[in-house]
C-alpha cells in the first residue's frame, strides 16, 4: 500500500509539495462507518487528490463526489454534518486523528504533520451514531434545556429596555456566549458517558421522548450547560430564574458529577474558560445548598 | 461492557434510588470527608510517625502514641466515628464514582486528565493499602494474624513489622499513592466547592497542594526509613523503662493519665 502511494507520488512529483519532503499528491483517509443507527461499524479507506489548504470537509466532499473506496469499489458516500464552515455553528464535530474537533477548521496539512500519512475520521463516541459521521446530539440541547440556558423575557406586553450591563460584566460574559454547542467538551469528558435509548415496539413517540429525556437527565449535564447556566445567572434579567438553574445544577447528573479532569477547557475550539465556569458554579452551588439548608 | 453501562438508565427507569436523589449532597460530603476527617487524620498520622526521626530511640514517638492512647476507653469510638466510618464512606462513594467514569488519557493526554486518572488509580491503591496496613498493625488485625503494633512498645513493634524488604516496597507505594490522592484531592476539592475559580487561582492553589504533598511524602517516607533504621534493642530498652515508670506512677493513685516520659538520657 505504501509502495503504491510512493510511486503515485513520484509520478506527480512536486504537486502540492510544501518543502517538507513528503509528497502530497493524495490524501488518504480512514473512516469509521456505520450504515444505520445501532448497526455494526466498520472501517473504510478512501483516497482523494490533494489540494493546498484543504480541510476535512473538503476531503469529505471529494469522497462524496467520487463515492469509491481506496480499492476502487463503488460505495455509498460518507455521511457527515456541517453547516457554517467557519467554526461558529458547532455541527461538524468529529474525532479527527482520535481527537474531538471541528471538521471545518481541521486543516489537512496540519493533520498530516500530526499523524503522518493517513487521516482518521470517527464519529463522536459519546452520542448515538445516526449514520457514518452523523451523530444524534439531542442530549447536548437537553442539557441546555435542563439548566434553562436563556433569558426569560417572554410575555404579553413590552417589558421595556433591559438593565444596563457594565463593560466589565460584558467582558466577563462574552467568552461564555461564544459557545456553539459543538459538544467537544462532552466528547473529551471522562465523566460524560454515552446514553443511548432505543424505542420499543410497543411505545408511542411521546412515551419514548419522555423516557429518553429522563435517561439523559440521569447522566452528567456537561461543561457546556454548566457554563451557560453561569452565563445566564450573571445576566441581570437571566438572574431572575437563577434558583431554578441552581436547582437543575444540583439535581442528579448536575455539577457534582464533574471530576476535574479539565479536558473540556483543553479541547474547547472557542477557548471558553469552562473550568472557571465550573468552579464558579461550584461556588454558587455551595452557597445555594447552604441557603436551602438554613433559610427554609 | 461499555454498551451495557451506557444503557443502564433504561433499566433503572423506575423511581431514582436514594443515591441518585441525594447525589449532590452525597458527592459533596464525599469531597468534604476526604479533607475532614480523613485527610486531616492522614496528616496527623504521618507527622506523628515522623517523630521517630527525633533520634532518641523512639522516646518522642512513644510519648506521642501515649498521648493518643490517653483517650483510654474513648479511643475506639473516636477511631470508628472519625476515622473508620468516614474512610469507608469516602471509599464506597469513590468506587461508585470510579465505576461511572470512563478514563480517556490515551486520547487526551493533558496534565489535568493524567491527574484525573491517577486520582482514581491512587484511590484504589490507597484503599487496598490501608486495609492491609490496618490488618498488619492495628489490633483489628489480630484475629487475622496481624495486629503487630503494640502501643506500649510503639517504636520497636512498628520497626520490627516494617523490616521485610517487600513490606517496605509496598509501604512506599502505599504512602506515595495515599499522599498523592490527598494532595491532588485538596486541589480538586477547592474547585468543587468554588474556593479557587480563576485559572490563576487554580495555579496558585496547585503550588500549595504540591508543597503539602511533598511535605507529607517526606514525612511518610521519612518515618518509614526511620522505623527501618531504628536500633530495635535500644528502643526496647527505652520502652521497658518507660513502661515501668508508667506502672509505678499509676499504681498508688490509679491516675493513668499522661505518664511523664524521661527525656533522652544519654
Amino acid at each position: 500500500m505504501i509502495k503504491a502511494a510512493d510511486s503515485a507520488a513520484d509520478l506527480v512529483h512536486g504537486a502540492g509539495g510544501d518543502g517538507h519532503g513528503t509528497a502530497r499528491s493524495v490524501v488518504r483517509v480512514r473512516v469509521l462507518r456505520q450504515d444505520v443507527a445501532g448497526g455494526e461499524s466498520y472501517w473504510e479507506r478512501f483516497e482523494v487528490s490533494y489540494e493546498p489548504n484543504m480541510n476535512v470537509i473538503s476531503v469529505l466532499q471529494k469522497i462524496a463526489a467520487q463515492a469509491r473506496s481506496q480499492d476502487g469499489r463503488k460505495v455509498a458516500p460518507v455521511a457527515w454534518d456541517c453547516n457554517c464552515l467557519e467554526e461558529v455553528c458547532g455541527s461538524c464535530t468529529m474525532l479527527i486523528n482520535g481527537r474531538t474537533r471541528m471538521a471545518c477548521s481541521a486543516l489537512v496539512d496540519r493533520l498530516q504533520a500530526e499523524n503522518g500519512d493517513e487521516i482518521e475520521l470517527r464519529p463522536m463516541s459519546k452520542f448515538p451514531v445516526v449514520r457514518d459521521l452523523v451523530v444524534d446530539r439531542r442530549r447536548v440541547f437537553r442539557g441546555l434545556e435542563k439548566v434553562k440556558a436563556w433569558v426569560p423575557v417572554e410575555g404579553s406586553y413590552d417589558l421595556g429596555p433591559g438593565p444596563r450591563i457594565s463593560p466589565e460584566e460584558q467582558e466577563d460574559a462574552y467568552p461564555l456566549s461564544e459557545c456553539m454547542s459543538c459538544g467537544c467538551c462532552l466528547e473529551a469528558c471522562p465523566q460524560y458517558t454515552k446514553v443511548e435509548t432505543v424505542r420499543r415496539d410497543d411505545e408511542s413517540e411521546a412515551d419514548f421522548e419522555k423516557r429518553r429525556k429522563s435517561a439523559f437527565d440521569t447522566g452528567f449535564v456537561g461543561a457546556h450547560a454548566i457554563s451557560q447556566a453561569v452565563l445566564f445567572n450573571a445576566h441581570p434579567t437571566g438572574r431572575m430564574i437563577a434558583d431554578e438553574r441552581m436547582e437543575a445544577l444540583t439535581r442528579q447528573g448536575g455539577i457534582q458529577m464533574c471530576g476535574n479532569a479539565q479536558n473540556c477547557v483543553a479541547v474547547c475550539p472557542k477557548r471558553i474558560p469552562l473550568t472557571r465556569s465550573i468552579a464558579r458554579a461550584g461556588r454558587a452551588a455551595t452557597v445555594w445548598a447552604l441557603k436551602k439548608l438554613f433559610d427554609r | 461492557m461499555r454498551q451495557c453501562r451506557s444503557l443502564r438508565p433504561i433499566v433503572s427507569e423506575s423511581s431514582p434510588s436514594f443515591l441518585e436523589r441525594h447525589q449532590f449532597l452525597i458527592y459533596r460530603l464525599f469531597s468534604l470527608s476526604g479533607l475532614i476527617p480523613v485527610g486531616a487524620f492522614l496528616a496527623v498520622h504521618l507527622l506523628t510517625n515522623a517523630s521517630i526521626l527525633a533520634g532518641d530511640d523512639g522516646r518522642t514517638f512513644q510519648s506521642r502514641v501515649d498521648m493518643i492512647h490517653s483517650l483510654g476507653p474513648l479511643l475506639v469510638p473516636v477511631e470508628v466515628a472519625f476515622i473508620f466510618l468516614p474512610m469507608l464512606f469516602h471509599a464506597a462513594v469513590g468506587f461508585v464514582i470510579i465505576a461511572n467514569g470512563l478514563p480517556n488519557v490515551g486520547s487526551y493526554a493533558y496534565v489535568g486528565n493524567v491527574r484525573y486518572t491517577l486520582q482514581r488509580a491512587t484511590g484504589m491503591i490507597a484503599f487496598a493499602f490501608i486495609v492491609w496496613h490496618i490488618m498488619q498493625l492495628h489490633w483489628l488485625g489480630k484475629p487475622f494474624g496481624g495486629g503487630r503494633f503494640d502501643p506500649h512498645y510503639a517504636a520497636s513493634t512498628a520497626a520490627t513489622a516494617l523490616q521485610p524488604t517487600l513490606t517496605a516496597i509496598l509501604y512506599t507505594i502505599g504512602i506515595l499513592s495515599t499522599v498523592f490522592h490527598f494532595s491532588n484531592g485538596l486541589w480538586t476539592l477547592g474547585i468543587t466547592w468554588g474556593l479557587w475559580t480563576s485559572p490563576a487561582a487554580m495555579r496558585r492553589a496547585n503550588v500549595v497542594s504540591i508543597v503539602v504533598g511533598l511535605g507529607l511524602a517526606a514525612a511518610g517516607l521519612g518515618a518509614l526509613g526511620g522505623f527501618r533504621s531504628l536500633d530495635v534493642p535500644k528502643a526496647q530498652e527505652a520502652e521497658v523503662w518507660t513502661e515501668k515508670q508508667k506502672r509505678a506512677l499509676s499504681m498508688p493513685g490509679g491516675a493513668v493519665a499522661p505518664a511523664p516520659i524521661p527525656a533522652s538520657t544519654h
